[in-house]
């Protein structure tokens, strides 16, 4: 008994020495310091459904109501600037924003400039195969008819899969839905197919069920400067309270 | 123990070598290691970095009927010369007799006074090789010329003058290789002009301090102006100034004797390009409203080269068209050229590929993907370019068409 609060004391010491020591060296994320406007200026490319669409001077989007979101949590106005997708690094960079919440995948080659928060979004390829067709997945493609976009990344990884597997069927379509129409309709075997083509479509065809899996991983994340280390801890912050109170899941359930 | 069975092995041999070869032998070998030592710690003391050259290259020509066919290249950015090698021979074998290609400022006088061409020369010989022209559009300002906590575009009046030099530099070095320069790019965007508010005068006075040290460099070099971004945006706009006001503005500034042709950048968006140019718009024809503004102001002598130009097809996009759609629409806006713009010299796609995808719709802009996988639109090019049949369908029916 007597060890057991010799270990809860100790803890609570701990956990009382640790909040001291980061209040002492300033690690607790100051808002104003992040944010010196007092509001957070958020970065867009409001051309790119369903993340952001500029309709009628109104955005709207996953993007739009997930920063929403975040700046709620953080207790600060959110102010939106449309960007073109090429600017959108500059102007973070420039201070023109304060973060980019724009569906940026993640880029290994920015990030001495720049810091991203964790996913929110997973864009990554998807094997889509039927519902019943159970046991199908990328170690057992072979004499498979596979559809694609053509000229798609799909379509180059397809075609290093074909020339691993002679056997394997590539099948393109001039566009994604038209390859999810194919496998719809028992013309293909599986689909090879970005994350978010898949869900809108199965949005549409609600009554359609299908198996999907997983083959590369291309998350979104939201970026900040590097050097801006409270807005990240605010944001980050901010999305893993989102996450964990199921509102990012039903942003996504929205709009994708 | 690894060491001693070293010294074994190789000691016996350079005894042997240097019995072998005589005192004046070994000094004149010993010379040349030392030479060539020297000249590596010289290349590492400069920076320079040795560009990879890959082997077995000979001469090729542009086999094209169109030689107006264009595309701009991204290949600053390209890590490895084998790759700048592939696209510039897709380039080619497209029947494209001409690039743009970016030099930025940034990448050859990262330190101040010292210019590094290394890659710059690399890139310029390997498009030699292939036949290719190059039209080149210099910009991006070096840490060094510009206010700390800035973004590369932001060019401080005070480093006009070096960037002058620098264009001249590039222009006397490239003499025999590069005619066409493009001074800046997208000057009537405020992203483009350093997140600062769009001013044609600072932009006139740095085309002219450009273009009168270019001259003095190459008098033959030909000084493109503008490369001017389509927009719609209104006088006093945050975000920039359509370009046929700040064409105008340019004019009336004085731009005239300070440049010898217009590069334009013109899109077609969702639009045919047959579509009629509207003020309010955003099409392929846009390109006629600066044309009359330029004939306006009496320079209807100068002529045009398109330096952007294209269409999307990104299949989540909102101004993307569909795959076969932006194929059609490409070869349609060159036969509507050549019917139609005389004063039109070249007309370049944007773009022939990124060094890596960009996983978002500017990857739907390319002809090539990063792993060199041709999109439609290339073949379609191929076959308008080169005078062959078009190419049988890429894809299969719509499966609802069956």
């Amino acid at each position: 008994m007597r060890q057991r609060i010799l270990i809860v004391f100790a803890q609570a010491a701990l956990a009382v020495a640790l909040f001291v020591a980061t209040v002492l060296h300033g690690n607790i994320p100051d808002r104003e310091r992040a944010f010196p406007t007092g509001a957070i200026r958020i970065g867009v490319d409001a051309s790119y459904p369903p993340f952001a669409v500029d309709d009628d001077g109104a955005l709207r989007g996953l993007d739009i109501d997930l920063a929403a979101a975040i700046a709620r949590e953080i207790g600060l106005p959110a102010q939106f600037r449309n960007i073109g997708f090429y600017s959108l690094y500059d102007a973070l960079i420039s201070g023109e924003v304060d973060a980019l919440v724009s569906s940026l995948p993640i880029d290994a080659a920015r990030t001495d400039v720049v810091r991203y928060t964790s996913a929110y979004f997973n864009n990554g390829l998807v094997l889509v195969s039927a519902a019943d067709s159970s046991g199908l997945d990328v170690e057992n493609l072979a004499g498979k008819r596979i559809a694609v976009e053509y000229a798609s990344s799909a379509d180059s990884l397809l075609r290093r899969w074909s020339a691993d597997s002679t056997e394997l069927q590539r099948m393109p379509y001039e566009l994604p839905e038209y390859a999810l129409d194919a496998l719809r309709l028992g013309h293909v075997d599986a689909a090879l197919i970005d994350n978010l083509t898949y869900r809108l479509y199965q949005r549409q065809h609600s009554q359609w069920t299908s198996a999907v899996q997983f083959i590369t991983h291309d998350p979104y994340a939201i970026a900040v400067r590097r050097g801006n280390h409270d807005a990240w801890q605010l944001v980050e912050a901010a999305l893993e309270q989102l996450r964990a109170g199921g509102e990012l899941a039903r942003l996504i359930a929205l709009w994708a | 123990m690894c060491i001693r069975r070293a010294k074994e092995i190789v000691y016996p041999k350079v005894a042997a070598l240097s019995h072998r070869l005589s005192r004046k032998k070994l000094s004149g070998l010993l010379a040349i290691v030392a030479l060539a030592g020297l000249g590596w710690l010289a290349l590492d003391w400069t920076g320079a970095v040795p560009v990879e050259q890959p082997l077995g290259l000979s001469q090729q020509f542009v086999q094209t009927e169109k030689p107006q066919v264009c595309v701009h290249t991204l290949l600053e950015n390209e890590v490895e010369a084998t790759k700048i090698m592939r696209s510039l021979e897709m380039t080619r074998e497209l029947g494209a007799a001409t690039i743009v290609q970016f030099f930025p400022w940034a990448y050859v006088e990262w330190q101040e006074g010292k210019y590094d061409w290394a890659r710059t020369d690399s890139i310029v010989r390997l498009a030699r090789l292939q036949g290719l022209r190059i039209i080149a559009r210099l910009g991006l300002v070096p840490d060094w010329a510009r206010p700390p906590g800035t973004t590369l575009t932001n060019l401080p009046d005070a480093a006009f003058a070096d960037f002058a030099e620098y264009a001249a530099a590039f222009a006397a070095r490239y003499a025999t290789d590069i005619q066409r320069i493009i001074i800046w790019n997208e000057p009537n965007l405020s992203a483009e002009w350093g997140f600062q508010p769009v001013e044609a005068a600072r932009y006139v006075r740095l085309l002219a301090v450009s273009y009168a040290r270019i001259k003095q460099a190459n008098p033959a070099a030909v000084v493109l102006a503008g490369a001017l971004a389509p927009t719609l945006e209104k006088p006093g706009s945050g975000v920039g100034l359509n370009e046929l006001d700040y064409l105008s503005a340019l004019y009336q500034l004085g731009a005239q004797e300070h440049f010898d042709a217009l590069a334009v950048h013109t899109y077609g968006f969702r639009a045919a390009p047959e579509s009629p140019p509207h003020p309010d718009h955003l099409n392929f024809r846009r390109v006629e409203l600066l044309r009359l503004v330029m004939i306006n102001n009496g320079d209807s002598h100068k002529p045009i080269t398109i330096t952007e130009t294209g269409w999307n097809d990104h299949a989540r996009w909102l101004h993307a068209v569909r795959p076969s759609q932006r194929a059609a629409y490409t070869i349609r806006a060159f036969q509507y050229a050549e019917a139609n713009w005389d004063w039109l010299q070249a007309m370049c796609i944007w773009a022939l590929r990124h060094p890596a995808d960009l996983r978002g719709y500017p990857d739907g802009y390319t002809l090539l993907n990063a792993e060199f996988l041709p999109k439609p639109v290339y073949f379609e090019l191929q076959a308008y370019a080169r005078g062959w049949a078009a190419s049988d369908s890429l894809w299969l029916r719509p499966p609802g068409e069956n």
